[in-house]
């Protein structure tokens, strides 16, 4: 997998290397059970500190998605064929997602525009359980 | 001529040449350490500053070999050898005459301005990482317990004194008394030679890719190829600089004897093993740009096409002079070199520091003991 970050762009680069991984994790590219590289190496790899890193994988551990352990690394939790998310981060996740139709709505994009572009999000993901036929 | 004399001829053209050729083997986007986005490759004053570059390398190799053969061939009290840190600044400053002029146009004409400038990690790289050729260092150290043996068994038959120094640079007539230290100094110098090489080649092993932005799985493949014949070259390399360590070690043990130019005799190896490994990597091109990635289809049109917008970020505030990699952020102990071919330290990285420490400690620690020995 490709892991692409802007480190001079307006975003923080551990919020990016969280995000590419959440994509790549939705995308299929990354399933669960499979390895990510050590802080320290993909520190190396992207050219960026490793206490960064460490920021972005401690993120993913604590929503659940990755697995550290010093002997196998760190790893994949879970993926869209995993089963329902729990409770408490479905209520989080829709507060977030509230937010994040309101700035589109607040800049004037039609209900309908806004519906389409999260059905062209959704269907950007190649959920496996989906491609599957599986609940 | 000496041979000391007959090296500095050597040396001179080879170094001007390589510094001539730099441009052409270094990738379009990081033009004289200046780096550019893939749609300002071809900008008129990049082509101006190549030109004006190879001309003014070209005349400056071709002065320094002409006072080089002048120096050897009459005999001066200055060693030709000093005509080569001479050439070399003078080939370093015409390359930060390229750099400032490329750097003022980029600024006045804002090449990156509404690009993303992004930096690419291939996550599965450290799961298949390449795999060193641990082979290729197996003739280095055959010759090395070679040395070794043919040392043991000529030590009783060696006089008191012994002749100093190795191959080319030997001091002509200047002995030194006998000790295991002077006798075995050459095994010291190829075991020093065979592991600094192998460790470097090792933290290369372990550094990062480098991934353009324009495609990045051909250059992943490419980089891996690149790693492949680098580190069986330098291998290789190590092999020959081992020869010409054992022939010093043969005419220090009166094995045989040769005068004049013939005394350089140890350093044909090496002379060869370098032109042998240079003309290996410069074919590669920096990051192995130029080498067929395998694998890629060709007939599809390359990852940026897909991403327009995107650049490699505009990293040029790290490097130093062009030439020198100074990053806190980054964790590297090595990069890729950005001006012609090779890899770089990361001086920014006290780790890097340590190294270098260790790298010159082991020769001057040797030196002391010999010293203190006498």
């Amino acid at each position: 997998m490709f892991l692409t970050i802007e480190p001079d762009g307006p975003v923080p680069i551990y919020q990016q290397i969280r995000d590419r991984i959440v994509e790549a994790i939705a995308g299929g590219r990354q399933p669960a059970g499979s390895g990510l590289p050590s802080t320290r190496q993909l520190a190396v790899d992207l050219g960026v500190n490793f206490h960064t890193v460490n920021k972005s994988y401690d993120l993913l551990r604590r929503e659940g998605l990755l697995r550290l352990s010093r002997k196998s690394g760190a790893v994949v939790q879970r993926d869209a064929s995993s089963g329902p998310p729990s409770p408490d981060w479905a209520g989080d996740w829709t507060a977030r997602l509230g937010t994040l139709l309101a700035e589109a709505a607040a800049q004037g994009l039609p209900a309908e525009a806004i519906i389409a572009h999260c059905q062209a999000a959704v269907a950007a993901f190649a959920f496996p359980a989906e491609a599957e036929g599986r609940p | 001529m000496t041979a000391g004399a007959l090296a500095a001829v050597f040396a001179v053209p080879f170094y001007g040449a390589l510094f001539c050729v730099f441009p052409v083997v270094t990738k379009p986007t990081v033009q004289f350490g200046v780096r550019v986005p893939p749609e300002r490759t071809g900008a008129t004053v990049i082509g101006e500053q190549r030109r004006l570059y190879f001309m003014r390398t070209a005349v400056i190799c071709v002065c320094c070999t002409a006072m080089a053969i002048l120096l050897a061939v009459h005999g001066s009290r200055w060693p030709p050898m000093l005509i080569v840190p001479i050439e070399m600044a003078a080939d370093i400053g015409c390359l930060l005459v390229a750099r400032r002029r490329i750097t003022a146009v980029k600024r006045a004409e804002r090449w990156f301005a509404g690009l993303r400038q992004t930096v690419i990690a291939d996550t599965s790289w450290r799961a298949d990482p390449p795999r060193f050729p641990v082979r290729w260092l197996f003739p280095a150290l055959a010759i090395t317990a070679a040395t070794v043996l043919i040392g043991v068994v000529r030590y009783p038959e060696l006089p008191g004194r012994l002749a100093d120094g190795f191959g080319a640079w030997a001091a002509p007539g200047h002995r030194v008394p006998k000790t295991a230290v002077t006798v075995f100094a050459p095994v010291f110098a190829q075991l020093w030679v065979t592991a600094l090489w192998t460790a470097i080649m090792l933290i290369i092993y372990r550094s990062r890719p480098e991934i353009d932005v324009a495609d990045p799985a051909a250059s992943v493949r490419r980089y891996r190829r690149l790693l492949a014949r680098c580190a069986s070259a330098m291998l290789a390399l190590v092999t020959l600089i081992d020869l010409s360590l054992l022939l010093a070690a043969l005419r220090n043990w009166q094995v045989y004897r040769l005068s004049g130019a013939g005394a350089a005799l140890p350093f044909l190896p090496y002379a060869v093993g370098l032109l042998v490994f240079v003309t290996f990597v410069l074919r590669s091109g920096q990051g192995g740009f130029r080498l067929a990635a395998d694998g890629i289809d060709g007939s599809q049109p390359p990852d940026l096409a897909r991403r327009p917008g995107l650049a490699d970020r505009d990293d040029d505030r790290f490097w130093k002079g062009g030439l020198i990699y100074v990053n806190r952020d980054d964790p590297a102990l090595m990069v890729g070199a950005r001006f012609g071919v090779g890899w770089t330290f990361n001086l920014a990285n006290p780790a890097v520091w340590l190294l270098i420490s260790a790298i010159a400690g082991v020769p001057a620690g040797l030196v002391i003991i010999a010293v203190l020995t006498r």
